[in-house]
């Protein structure tokens, strides 16, 4: 078979990992349980990788939802809504999101990765400016290639960096799109967001928040980092995901511009495209009810997530950031971070593996992420098995 | 700024990066190849550089540049243009 030479760094790593006899990146949830539990090489174990931070996937009110729409509306739409309509329940979907946020429209995507994608592909292009943070997502990255912007990063979290690239632009600053995520993904850490509103008012730019990680965990009523430090109206476009506290599959992006019809049919990764299942729309939009008076829910997440970092810290992990649903173990080198993960998983607790170069500051990375519907004594598991590595490997 | 000025503070700020994995660092130096800099690393010798120069430099700018004389070029058609 003739070779393709793309593949042959992907092939090395797989080639390594079959010597050490560890795939962390194929792994199978034989059976899922719950929210937080499944059985994995025969094991029940503990589900602290999945994101599901309000543990809403077996909310029986979302169940109920989508079976009802599944037995109405079938199983698919089997095409994209510009070419093959949408239904109703897509419409009703965006608009439960616009009242959500308070914004004047939404439009929903099939995934959260195209989210990204079509909202920078569809406002900017080639001659525009994108500004982003130097460790943003790879659905931000490819979004920015996507467009033919010219892409300029700032240093993580820097709004000061950000303000001295804007000056750089001069008259141009006014017409840059500001790409920032609300919690990072990786190390769980918050973006100053009062300070970059700051420097995005001051230079008139445009600004894109990305809450991926902070919906439903953050602010009164869930709507992220930027409902919890007052500055949801100053910021343009808030994208987000249905796929991790709604418990779904989907994206979506709100916005107050009178131009969202516009950018929805110039938005490639939502144009070509299959429209979400009608029994996706449903779960999801009865998620959305239920994410909004959950407070309670985020109150547990918070309690789980300061369990977690406490017990942790207690026993002398490194981590990358104060309390939040992902807490991130720093281990540093790769090989260990590899069978420290693969120790866990045989002690019954399934958390992410993250290397170099996905990971910042060439750490690697035992990702946990928090949910509500963690017991304390799954948390204080989670916490034991990471101590018997120290202990075994002492 | 003009190339051989560029090139020498390219030199500079790659010196601490390099390890001594060449003799002698030159504009036909690789930055992958000779240098073995990994992604990371490139990363952070492209900020040391955009605070050098004063300047931003796009990332769909860098795709192609291979050697350090290629920054250069780079760095003095956007110090050009500003």
């Amino acid at each position: 078979m003739k070779q393709n030479p793309r593949l042959q760094a992907v092939q090395a790593v797989r080639e390594e990992l079959a010597k050490i006899g560890i795939d962390p990146f194929g792994v199978q949830i034989d059976r899922i349980v719950s929210p937080t539990e499944g059985i994995i090489q025969g094991r029940p174990t503990i589900l602290a990788g999945t994101n599901n931070y309000l543990g809403m996937t077996f909310d029986e009110s979302c169940i109920a939802a989508a079976r009802s729409a599944l037995e109405t509306q079938g199983t698919g739409t089997t095409g994209s809504r510009m070419a093959n309509g949408s239904y109703a329940s897509h419409r009703d979907l965006e608009r439960d999101l616009a009242r959500f946020y308070g914004k004047r429209d939404a439009i929903v995507f099939s995934t959260g990765y195209q989210a990204n994608l079509g909202m920078i592909s569809a406002l900017t292009g080639p001659g525009d400016t994108v500004m982003i943070d130097a460790d943003s997502h790879a659905s931000i990255y490819d979004g920015c290639r996507l467009s033919g912007a010219t892409t300029i990063r700032f240093r993580h979290n820097d709004a000061a960096d950000l303000a001295k690239r804007l000056h750089r632009l001069r008259d141009d600053a006014a017409n840059a799109v500001i790409v920032l995520e609300g919690v990072y993904s990786m190390l769980g850490d918050r973006a100053p967001l009062r300070e970059f509103v700051d420097v995005k008012l001051k230079y008139g730019a445009t600004l894109v928040v990305d809450e991926a990680h902070s919906m439903g965990v953050l602010g009164e009523k869930g709507r992220g980092l930027a409902e919890e430090q007052g500055v949801l109206d100053d910021i343009d476009y808030v994208v987000g995901t249905f796929s991790k506290s709604l418990g779904n599959t989907g994206g979506f992006c709100v916005g107050n511009s009178a131009n969202m019809d516009l950018l929805r049919y110039a938005s490639r990764p939502y144009v070509f495209t299959a429209s979400l299942a009608p029994a996706t729309i449903a779960a999801t939009r009865q998620a959305l009810r239920v994410l909004e008076g959950a407070s309670d829910r985020r109150q547990r997440l918070q309690e789980n997530a300061e369990r977690l970092h406490a017990g942790l810290s207690a026993r002398g992990f490194r981590l990358g950031a104060a309390p939040n649903a992902v807490v991130a173990v720093l281990v540093g080198d790769k090989l260990e971070a590899l069978r420290f993960w693969d120790h866990l998983l045989k002690n019954g607790v399934y958390v992410n593996l993250m290397v170099p170069p996905a990971t910042p500051g060439n750490e690697s990375l035992l990702r946990c992420s928090v949910s509500a519907a963690h017991t304390p004594k799954q948390i204080d598991s989670i916490c034991d098995a990471f101590a018997s590595w120290t202990g075994s490997h002492a | 700024m003009n190339r051989p000025t560029i090139i020498a503070k390219l030199v500079e700020i790659l010196g601490p990066l390099s390890e001594e994995r060449v003799p002698v660092i030159g504009e036909d130096t690789q930055l992958t190849g000779d240098l073995e800099l990994d992604s990371l690393k490139i990363m952070e010798m492209l900020t040391d550089a955009e605070d050098a120069f004063d300047i931003s430099i796009p990332i769909n700018e860098v795709s192609d540049v291979k050697t350090v004389g290629d920054l250069a070029d780079v760095i003095q058609k956007i110090g050009t243009n500003a």
